[in-house]
């Protein structure tokens, strides 16, 4: 199978400057993102670096571009990704992630997320491929319900939650 | 009012997907995406030599409004990506919390012959 880039596209009932603050603020993404959060404000041109509960290093890059979304403009994050969490992944080069943000009318939002650059990196490409589908769905919850995801969704979790 | 329609639209929500999915040239087209994503639709026409260039892009035009399928605007060129998020949650709201039950029961079934077995055997072993 080729290494081309993974997309994402999720419809959240919240705006689009709710969804940049989700996206771009540590507030928010240590409660829907595995618990992490930015260590510095991301800056457009920086360097940055999220970390895991405990402080460990999860992941950083280079904002390479941050464009918060405005009256019939598009929002665009977009960061370089060089995984911290895992030693192995760690060896692997940066690869790029692109977050959209664009009002879908009616209180409406649509995200995208383009992970690109992955050819160089074949572990990464595996690890984040369902780990998106899990994140975004996280956020929209979140913004939707106010409360995240539960942090681990087993099959035990699963029957558990058919029987109650 | 805003809880209604949140409501309502949990409701809704899977109906184009399903409606989408029930066409088995648009579920070949998802294959042909998940074996090799970020196609053209020149690309995807190969996989598919009995159909017309216009049947293709009818059929991925419904596989987008059900966002099931991306496209992504490169340059000159527009590349087809398939989305996992909608699968996800219609495998969320409508079948793991029908499959889990028969699962568990599965699970249970399975214990219960696995310990019928020790039975009968450690009831054989006994008594040879």
């Amino acid at each position: 199978m080729s290494l081309t880039a993974h997309v994402y596209q999720i419809y959240i009932a919240a705006t689009p400057e709710q969804v940049w603050s989700a996206i771009t603020e540590s507030e928010w993404t240590k409660r829907y993102f595995h618990a992490t959060s930015y260590v510095e404000p991301p800056q457009q041109g920086r360097r940055y670096l999220t970390v895991v509960a405990d402080g460990r290093p999860a992941v950083d890059g280079v904002i390479e571009e941050m464009q918060p979304p405005a009256e019939e403009r598009a929002g665009r994050f977009v960061q370089t990704w060089h995984t911290r969490y895992d030693p192995e992944l760690e060896q692997e080069p940066a690869s790029r992630v692109e977050w959209t943000v664009e009002n879908a009318g009616d209180g409406l939002t649509r995200v995208r997320l383009v992970h690109g650059n992955l050819e160089q990196s074949p572990l990464t490409w595996e690890n984040v491929k369902n780990g998106w589908v899990w994140v975004l769905n996280s956020m929209k919850t979140l913004l939707e319900t106010g409360h995240p995801l539960p942090r681990v969704r087993d099959d035990q979790t699963v029957i558990e939650a058919a029987n109650a | 009012m805003e809880e209604e329609r949140l409501q309502q639209e949990r409701l809704e929500q899977g109906g184009e997907v399903f409606r989408a999915l029930a066409d088995p040239t648009r579920r070949a087209l998802l294959d042909s995406l998940f074996g090799h994503d970020g196609q053209t639709l020149n690309e995807l026409c190969e996989g598919f030599p009995e159909m017309t260039r216009f049947g293709v892009m009818k059929h991925l035009s419904v596989l987008a409004e059900a966002d099931l399928v991306v496209a992504v605007r490169q340059g000159r060129t527009k590349r087809h990506y398939l989305n996992p998020v909608p699968i996800e949650q219609v495998a969320n709201r409508w079948i793991s919390k029908y499959a889990a039950r028969f699962t568990s029961a599965l699970v249970a079934l399975d214990d219960h012959v696995v310990a019928g077995q020790e039975t009968e055997e450690s009831r054989r072993a006994e008594l040879g």
